[in-house]
């Protein structure tokens, strides 16, 4: 860091400002300490040194929530949509039950700033879905502004991830089992409802048994054969009959515990969790391993400042994940409307809804990749037109 | 610039048997000065004013002030410490020069964004967090003091806010230039350490590294204060993407 009063007494810079119209707000998070000091290096520009880890850690949790960047995204339609990325700066290693209550604060700080932008649609990215989940009336008035969690379109994109990713390695959908771990989230029953009938068993963890029933019986109704755990592993047995070779994990966090070893060795796992709910070094070998719930963008994506690569931290250009892409998908459209309201709104009709509209406007499920780099090897589709491969990276973890 | 208490600090007393007394010697020593440079800055905006209600109100604020000062040296006997102050210390002598640049100018909005934004931010949410550890009526004194200054900040939005719509460009990029020279100033007073030797207000040794004897860090502190700014610049209409980015390239 500069420290001298001369690394910052430049002449007064004059203040670049944006007076368009706020179409959509994204409000998010950063999910490691990471990404949170690459957010801090941009906006400390070049001539700043970046700030040390333990200073980074010391400032961020009492930074405000506020708008960060500017975000502009085009359609293959030709239309256009501003917005603003708004982060509420929750401590990556504060997401747990202890600090719900300081970081329902924050995302309502969050959403007080696209109202006050005037934001006519908001995207709840993240964890901040969850915190408000089918509860809106914690929100600040409203006003003319809207909110979507965002999640129809995750559940759109994990579920056409499972699809593509059991076509690149043969397996048939039909005779696959599929463990959903945070089954009766938002985002955990909304795959439960679309993939359940094109399966040929399903077993659902979570930790409310109360909830897992519920979601059971539905499915159950519906002809589905269903097995409920609130663990996958208690007391060292383990507790469904069959091991599953399909999974997806959708928690609210990053779980260690999950034990997915007990999975079949060759499963293919969706890691669909914002912060990601399973460890680089999970142990899992021979697990076919992929982030689910992302989406790219076709027809164009800027930030001011520029934040290319910084808040989409992907390794793919333009790829964003689906709930935020939702609100810029319906703000492309000129369908401002809360979309998905949380909890046990998420169906398949509803999630083909929002899949059409964001293909409409060149919003497709992005390139699978896991922390290895991709796992396809995939012609990159650019706004004008070529096709550029990616590198293929070993697929195996 | 006058030194109102002179400061030598091998005759600064502490009788008291509190292991803690000389940590709060010294966080008293800070906000004392700091008062004193209030006071000071005050009866200086005094002098600019053209408005007879204005004057009378700059020279209410300096008294109140001085008050404040006396409060706390009042805190400082009953736990049996002198409280010293320095208003000639480094970074306060800074903190004087900015506000005096704005008087020299003229510049009464520029007094205004300086002692209300800047340095009284600064004065309400570190003492704010002071008064939830300090014991007795030393946390009290600092609670109430944090409560009227908070009151000074109200009064002068409403000023700011309306010279603001006049302007939005011009106001916005005063705030930045001042915001350069005395939010860098506070930054480094601010810092986890003082990594430009003594800030000659301490009475010994830099009292950061104890400040966690006492349930404060210099961290806190300084995350207290610069939230507290920020939302004061979002009380101003001040764009949050623009101030983020100011605060993020602070020294540290």
């Amino acid at each position: 860091m500069g420290g001298s009063i001369a690394s910052v007494a430049r002449p007064a810079q004059t203040i670049a400002r944006q007076t368009s119209e706020v179409d959509f707000a994204l409000i998010g998070h950063q999910e490691s300490w990471r990404a949170a000091a690459d957010v801090l290096a941009v906006l400390r520009g070049p001539e700043h040194a970046p700030l040390p880890n333990d200073e980074i850690r010391d400032i961020l949790p009492w930074i405000p929530p506020r708008a960060v960047c500017h975000v502009e995204v085009g359609s293959i339609a030709r239309a256009q949509a501003r917005g603003l990325y708004i982060d509420s700066f929750i401590p990556p290693d504060r997401l747990e039950a202890a600090y719900v209550h300081e970081n329902i604060a924050r995302v309502r700080g969050a959403a007080a700033c696209a109202i006050k932008a005037g934001a006519k649609i908001v995207s709840l990215g993240g964890f901040s879905s969850i915190l408000i989940e089918g509860n809106f009336d914690q929100l600040p008035e409203r006003h003319d502004t809207v909110f979507t969690t965002g999640n129809s379109l995750t559940v759109g994109f994990i579920v056409r991830g499972i699809k593509k990713m059991c076509a690149l390695e043969g397996r048939d959908l039909r005779r696959s089992t599929l463990l959903i771990v945070g089954a009766t989230g938002d985002v955990g029953s909304g795959c439960a409802r679309c993939l359940a009938p094109l399966v040929k068993r399903v077993l659902l963890s979570a930790r409310n048994l109360e909830r897992l029933r519920r979601l059971a019986e539905e499915l159950h109704a519906d002809g589905v054969e269903v097995e409920i755990a609130t663990d996958l592993v208690e007391k060292g047995r383990q507790q469904f009959s069959a091991e599953a070779d399909l999974v997806i994990c959708a928690a609210s966090l990053a779980s260690p515990s999950l034990l997915l070893d007990r999975i079949a060795p060759d499963a293919i796992v969706c890691d669909a969790g914002y912060p990601k709910n399973l460890s680089p070094s999970a142990p899992m070998p021979g697990a076919k391993v992929f982030f689910g719930g992302l989406g790219q963008i076709t027809g164009g994506l800027s930030f001011a400042p520029d934040f290319r690569g910084v808040l989409n931290r992907h390794p793919f250009p333009d790829v964003v994940h689906g709930c935020l892409l939702e609100g810029m998908a319906l703000a492309l459209e000129r369908r401002f409307e809360p979309f998905s309201q949380g909890r046990g709104f998420i169906t398949p009709g509803r999630v083909a809804e929002i899949e059409t509209i964001a293909a409409r406007h060149g919003i497709y499920l992005a390139p699978l990749y896991n922390a290895s780099g991709p796992v396809e090897n995939v012609l990159h589709r650019r706004p004008n037109g070529r096709e550029d491969e990616c590198i293929l990276f070993d697929a195996a973890t | 610039m006058e030194t109102l208490i002179g400061l030598n600090c091998s005759t600064v007393e502490c009788n008291s048997l509190s292991p803690s007394a000389p940590i709060w010697q010294d966080v008293l020593a800070q906000a004392m000065t700091g008062e004193l440079i209030a006071a000071m800055n005050y009866t200086s905006l005094s002098e600019i004013c053209d408005d007879p209600e204005e004057v009378a109100d700059a020279l209410e604020h300096a008294q109140i002030e001085r008050g404040h000062a006396a409060r706390f040296a009042a805190e400082g006997r009953k736990i049996g410490v002198d409280v010293p102050n320095n208003v000639d210390a480094r970074h306060w002598k800074r903190l004087r020069e900015a506000f005096m640049g704005c008087v020299t100018e003229r510049d009464f909005i520029g007094c205004l964004i300086v002692q209300e934004i800047m340095l009284e931010s600064f004065a309400v949410a570190s003492y704010a967090r002071v008064a939830k550890v300090a014991p007795g009526s030393l946390g009290q004194t600092f609670a109430s003091i944090a409560a009227e200054e908070e009151e000074h900040v109200d009064h002068a939005m409403s000023i700011l806010r309306a010279e603001r719509a006049l302007d939005v460009q011009r106001f916005d990029d005063k705030v930045y230039r001042l915001h350069l020279d005395v939010m860098t100033t506070l930054a480094k007073m601010l810092a986890k350490e003082c990594k430009d030797g003594h800030c000659e207000v301490c009475h010994g040794s830099c009292v950061k590294p104890s400040l966690f004897d006492v349930s404060l860090s210099a961290a806190e502190l300084r995350g207290v204060s610069l939230q507290q700014y920020l939302k004061t610049l979002d009380l101003l209409g001040i764009p949050g993407e623009v101030t983020l980015t100011w605060v993020a390239q602070l020294p540290v």
